[in-house]
């Protein structure tokens, strides 16, 4: 399994750890609630060390990725990003996936369903050696900033220059004697930043941006907190709703999709299931009270009839309800319908508009900062 | 589904279907409106559309629809899903009215 550059430093801190896809992740560093507070209110820091990162140079980058992704690699510009997916030949997802134009190097960067040992063997087996692909998995740790004051955590750590990213940015920036990668790219509804940096300098960086997070009034969080931060902004959870249905028209992932590109992992097939329809569709739902067994796998009734399943679930702290995905026939996948969890008289379930939350980081205006 | 649930959704669908047309061929989306789910956002993540295709969006719910996107209500443009609640909340007060 692999472990964290981090996690001597964050079991010290008190941290609690899991597995997850062969990697070890750091599931809380303090209660949910207070780490949701941090991101929602401030600002917090979390080693997202379990995603596997690679390098790709310049030259080879545009025609290994273009075969491999589901989006348009072409298309990224200089400095700017591409998010979307990696596929098996089924057209199931594999990997959700962020792809990088930075200089003279491609990044891709994953959260990924497979171990580092099948992700490599999907990459040697599209060419990868030729490539010149480097694994920065192994040599490099991923800390994300998040939250309604994120940006000023790495303001204080790389300067003014930050506030004028876009998303779906990255840059370079100095740290201490090497070069830290910034990616934004955050998956909570609050400003985000993903920092790639090589193993020597992960922890001074991580004590660096957790001080300067405690200072905005926020602090270290675990990896678990960010099931209920995506899920109540709508982000798409490759580990809750990707896990439990894997087809990415199912999940209404065609954003992320080149549909006119000639050639992809799962390419037919994703092509022959939407050319014959999608029949299911994942929305989001909503419950009160009474609804105890809201989680994964509860079935949603309309009447005696079994029509729905819930498939990914938290409690949202700013709405005090209970949110999820759920999965129906198409023609009843419409917000603004009542069901019943668990059996036809059970709990109402409501399904939603999504996202059902107005994040605060909205009000802000970097560029008048 | 009762009849009331099955107007709803009739009603639902035909503003989903009605904005989708009319958000595919204002801003030549490569997509048919079967790939847009309704909970996509449309600015940033998701769709990526820019400030320019917002003006557009509030446009098109206002000739497609009657109904009027104020400048400060940003939040609207969140998702297909949210423009439709507020077309159909702003539709039911015109009747109402």
């Amino acid at each position: 399994m692999r472990i964290s550059p981090l996690k001597s430093r964050l079991a010290a801190a008190g941290a609690s750890f899991a597995g997850r896809c062969g990697v070890e992740i750091c599931a809380k560093c303090a209660e949910i609630e207070t780490e949701y507070r941090f991101v929602r209110d401030a600002a917090a820091v979390t080693d997202f060390s379990f995603m596997q990162t690679y390098r790709i140079p310049e030259a080879a980058a545009i025609d290994f990725l273009d075969t491999l992704l589901a989006g348009n690699v072409a298309k990224v510009r200089f400095g700017r990003m591409l998010h979307t997916f990696l596929a098996d030949s089924n057209g199931f997802l594999v990997a959700d996936c962020y792809v990088a134009n930075n200089d003279d190097e491609f990044l891709l960067v994953c959260e990924s369903l497979a171990d580092d040992a099948s992700m490599n063997e999907i990459l040697q087996r599209h060419g990868a050696k030729d490539a010149g692909i480097e694994d920065l998995s192994q040599s490099h740790a991923v800390i994300g900033i998040d939250g309604y004051k994120a940006w000023a955590v790495v303001k204080e750590l790389f300067g003014a220059d930050v506030l004028g990213l876009p998303y779906l940015s990255i840059e370079k920036y100095p740290f201490e004697s090497g070069t830290v990668r910034l990616v934004r790219a955050g998956k909570t509804s609050e400003f985000g930043y993903l920092l790639i940096v090589p193993n020597e300098l992960a922890v001074p960086l991580y004590e660096k941006a957790a001080a300067l997070a405690a200072a905005q009034g926020g602090g270290r969080i675990g990896v678990e907190v960010h099931n209920t931060l995506r899920l109540e902004g709508r982000f798409f959870n490759i580990f809750a709703e990707g896990a439990a249905v894997k087809d990415p028209l199912v999940l209404g992932l065609q954003w992320m999709i080149d549909f006119d590109k000639e050639a992809f992992d799962g390419r037919d097939a994703i092509l022959d299931r939407r050319a014959k329809g999608v029949a299911e569709k994942i929305i989001g739902v909503r419950a009160g009270g009474g609804a105890e067994d809201f989680a994964p796998g509860a079935v949603l009734y309309d009447g005696a009839a079994q029509v729905g399943r819930i498939v990914a679930s938290c409690y949202s702290h700013v709405l005090g309800a209970r949110l999820g995905l759920a999965l129906f026939p198409r023609d009843i996948a419409y917000a603004g319908l009542s069901f019943h969890l668990g059996k036809s008289d059970g709990a109402v379930v409501q399904t939603i508009s999504m996202p059902p939350i107005m994040p605060k980081s909205l009000t802000v205006k970097l560029d008048e900062i | 589904m009762t009849p009331e649930a099955q107007e709803y959704i009739a009603r639902r669908v035909s503003v989903i279907n009605t904005f989708k047309d009319e958000l595919i061929r204002r801003l030549n989306l490569p997509y048919t409106p079967d790939d847009l789910h309704e909970d996509v956002s449309l600015l940033g993540a998701g769709l990526g559309l820019d400030s320019l295709d917002a003006l557009e969006i509030v446009l098109c719910v206002e000739n497609c629809f009657g109904v009027k996107i104020p400048d400060e209500n940003t939040s609207v443009l969140r998702s297909i899903n949210t423009i439709v609640d507020f077309v159909l909340e702003q539709t039911a007060r015109k009747e109402a009215a």
